[in-house]
């Protein structure tokens, strides 16, 4: 009885696209606003709404009437899988990974093709080629990214705890390391209890992925000595990092249940003095440091952040997912023709104008925020008046740069923000780019998220000791014989082949 | 869908019973030797009856037939894009890939071991707590506790689970507050492939086992009364009374839900096993439902998942048959 759960939405399917036909004709008017409906994710649960001021001054702007369909970050994927399976596509959305159902359905022309449209638009044809051949899927691009930092990942910690246990900022592992027993053991806090640990981890594996990089193990995918790719879990020194992911887990430096902690959560330890080391964005230390001041009344700055720690075989980070965060695709199914398109990308192409991304970040001048007397934005912090353009930013692209990292911005920098910026400027140095980033694999396309769990799975149960080495290494020979094998060969063709 | 599916068979439960005792006032064998002429006619008398069912026949052709043309895409490569018309087909592969995939064996496995650990542990327990009510004389008291114990049954078992999660945590859970105490050693619960099972089971006993005793009680309300007074001058005690009385009374009953969980048997529910599975349990919690979710849903090979479900439903259907056979063979009436 329970696959209705799956075969009810494909029913629907059918019935819907049968019915679909007759809506076309509505965005035919010449002058007027241009209707687009458009899907992206949102991570609070009350995302600007239809009577938004910030909404109505975007679709002034953009000449469009825009219906936005918010979707629940947490649960975007599945929800993104039943759009396309009821066949109902809004005319933009949000493909957040070349997951595979992305990739085979710009294989079956459910998106268009923009790759030789962006030259003729002003913003777009300024976008960075190297992030365009991370998004393209079998060469084509096929949707505008939203640009991220690529060097946005880094280590925040507590600095008041660190001078406390009478530290130095971390700069080996070792250091790492000794923070974190420093955190665990050596009472950061002053209360004379032991009531803290180093780092708070979750479910999700986010942490592991950056910290094995400072062991010098590869993104992805890396050459071996012969020249020929391989997986990360296959070299020694993801090896290396596991090991050291297992002594932290042992001695009680970071939290025993971060298999089942919800990533939702992952705020609460810091706000309740329990932990002080995270590693993660750059930005999480900006972060806290304002829950520190709104929610704790924190007036001094106490948080604090590095890149990243040096290892035996150098400093290295991990780039932020390839220096975007998904991309906004034009479905076939809302643009019908490829005048609605080119309208789709001129929308697009508008979000990026700097008017725009003032409105999606800040809200409107005199509404949402004013100008204090040093001349800097003052945003309103009333909940209501936040909400008015909440999550907006999420259908921003940034393609010319991210306005609030350029320093004749008039935006309040105090020293943390302007230390986290140059971890984002010094994390370019070193981080470690994905050479199969732009490749398309049908094996992967077709059970990657499968193989991906095996490997996902093994790394926490060897984290927490439930499995030795051979138990991990058994886990990579069913993640080869399963698929991965083929994977590393369709990726190794495609590297010999554009090397 | 485990609440809905629970309140689904229980009216379904009610009216075969209504159904069988129905029908015994026509003879069975007048209905199959009557001719055409005379059933039309009798139809036609009956035509009131016929209306009323309408709604229901709907009911099942639009919500439960129609949907079932879906299943043929577990036979092709099922684009969504491309649509049910276009998608190529594939034939058996989706099934092949699945048979000869590792994962079957284990998904059969957990399956197959939750629901019999289902059976064993959570099976008999509303059984067990009906009959202790049924034995309550004073009539108030047992009223309070059977409204009680239903209370379980309403709370949504994401809020279980997050209790659970609250309890047992290594991360300040009373339980393992109370381990640590007593023993100096905490247990990790949640995250031991070990303890999965019995969480789960206890969960569906603390939930669902007061609810679960609506169906008996109501059976035992039907137990002619005279046969415990003739008992009683016999010199049966209670315990006797139970034995011979009460147990075969409510029989038929026990072996019409013990079929119908039968059907059950591939069939855990979603969201419980869900909600409490995480990387260092899969191995033992992965069961058909959170696969063909998480290969359907979340990937979007929705023709394999759809291969996968539809394997499910069919062993349902072949265990449904067979257990019904064998409760006709040991002389119980079965289902139908």
């Amino acid at each position: 009885m329970r696959k209705a759960v799956v075969l009810l939405p494909m029913v629907l399917a059918l019935v819907l696209s049968c019915s679909r036909d007759g809506k076309a004709a509505a965005s035919a008017g010449a002058e007027g606003p241009y209707p687009l409906s458009i899907m992206v994710m949102t991570i609070s649960g009350e995302p600007m709404g239809d009577d938004s001021p910030v909404k109505k001054y975007i679709e002034e702007y953009t000449n469009t009437s825009l219906d936005i369909i918010w979707v629940p970050n947490t649960t975007y994927e599945d929800k993104m899988n039943i759009t396309f399976a009821s066949g109902d596509l809004p005319t933009i959305m949000v493909a957040p990974k070349k997951t595979s159902s992305v990739i085979n359905a710009a294989r079956n022309g459910a998106f268009w093709d923009i790759t030789d449209y962006l030259k003729d638009y002003p913003n777009l044809s300024k976008a960075n080629p190297q992030v365009l051949n991370n998004i393209s899927i079998d060469g084509r691009v096929y949707g505008v990214y939203r640009a991220r930092e690529l060097g946005r990942n880094g280590i925040s910690f507590r600095r008041d705890w660190l001078d406390r246990v009478g530290l130095d900022t971390p700069e080996t592992i070792d250091d790492f390391y000794q923070m974190l027993r420093a955190f665990t053991y050596g009472d950061p806090d002053g209360n004379g209890k032991d009531d803290t640990y180093g780092m708070t981890v979750t479910k999700w594996t986010g942490p592991w992925d950056v910290m094995k990089m400072w062991f010098g193990a590869p993104n992805e995918w890396g050459e071996d000595s012969t020249g020929n790719l391989v997986a990360d879990f296959e070299t020694r020194e993801y090896m290396d990092a596991l090991k050291f992911f297992r002594k932290l887990y042992k001695e009680g430096l970071v939290n025993e249940d971060f298999a089942m902690m919800e990533s939702s959560k992952w705020q609460e330890p810091y706000l309740s003095g329990k932990a002080g080391v995270v590693v993660d964005v750059a930005d999480f230390s900006t972060t806290l440091q304002g829950e520190f001041e709104t929610k704790l009344g924190f007036e001094e700055i106490v948080w604090d952040v590095v890149g990243s720690v040096e290892g035996d075989k150098g400093l290295h980070n991990l780039p932020f997912a390839g220096g975007y965060n998904g991309m906004l695709v034009i479905t076939k199914n809302g643009a019908k023709t490829e005048e609605d398109m080119k309208k789709a990308l001129a929308f697009l192409d508008k979000m990026n104008d700097y008017e725009m991304q003032i409105a999606m970040m800040y809200g409107l001048e005199g509404v949402h925020y004013t100008f204090d007397e040093n001349g800097f934005y003052d945003v309103s912090t009333d909940k209501a008046v936040k909400a008015q353009y909440d999550s907006a930013a999420q259908m921003g692209m940034g393609i010319q740069g991210d306005f609030r990292y350029d320093p004749d911005q008039p935006i309040d920098r105090d020293e943390l923000v302007l230390k986290r910026n140059a971890v984002y400027k010094s994390n370019l140095d070193i981080v470690v780019g994905d050479p199969c980033a732009s490749f398309t694999s049908d094996t992967y396309a077709k059970k990657g998220a499968q193989l991906d769990k095996i490997i996902e799975d093994a790394r926490v149960q060897f984290v927490v000791g439930l499995i030795d080495e051979a138990g991990f290494n058994d886990a990579v020979k069913q993640w080869r014989s399963q698929g991965g094998d083929d994977i590393k060969g369709e990726y190794n063709a495609l590297y010999k082949q554009y090397k | 869908m485990s609440e809905n599916d629970y309140c689904g068979h229980f009216p379904i439960g009610v009216s075969m019973a209504t159904m069988s005792t129905a029908i015994e006032t026509i003879d069975p064998m007048d209905l199959k030797t009557e001719s055409g002429k005379r059933r039309i006619a009798r139809m036609k008398k009956e035509k009131s009856l016929y209306i009323l069912m309408i709604p229901g026949i709907l009911y099942f052709v639009i919500f439960k037939y129609l949907p079932m043309w879906g299943l043929t895409i577990a036979f092709q490569n099922f684009q969504p894009i491309l649509g049910f018309l276009k998608s190529e087909w594939v034939g058996m592969e989706n099934f092949r890939d699945f048979f000869s995939s590792p994962d079957f064996f284990m998904i059969f496995r957990n399956t197959l071991v939750l629901s019999l650990l289902n059976i064993i542990f959570y099976f008999p327990m509303p059984i067990v707590l009906a009959l202790l009510l049924n034995e309550v004389r004073q009539a108030a008291f047992k009223r309070a506790i059977q409204t009680i114990v239903y209370i379980p049954h309403f709370i949504s078992i994401v809020v279980v689970a997050s209790l659970t999660y609250v309890l047992f945590t290594t991360a300040g859970g009373a339980v393992n507050i109370l381990m640590e105490r007593l023993t100096g050693e905490t247990i990790n619960f949640l995250g031991s492939p070990r303890w999965f099972r019995p969480l789960i089971i206890g969960q569906t006993i603390w939930k669902e086992t007061g609810y679960g005793t609506i169906i008996f009680l109501a059976a035992l309300a039907g137990v002619d009364q005279n046969l415990y007074e003739a008992a009683a001058i016999d010199g049966a005690g209670r315990f006797k009374q139970l034995i011979h009385i009460t147990l075969p009374s409510i029989a038929n009953v026990i072996v019409i839900l013990l079929i119908l969980r039968m059907g059950q048997v591939l069939d855990n529910g979603f969201e419980q096993i869900f909600l409490m599975t995480n990387a260092l349990n899969r191995n033992v919690a992965e069961v058909f439902n959170t696969y063909v979710y998480t290969v359907g849903i979340t990937q979007g090979a929705f023709s394999y998942s759809t291969a996968v479900g539809l394997f499910k439903s069919v062993i349902g259907v072949i265990l449904v048959l067979g257990t019904n056979g064998i409760a006709k063979k040991f002389g119980h009436s079965g289902l139908y």
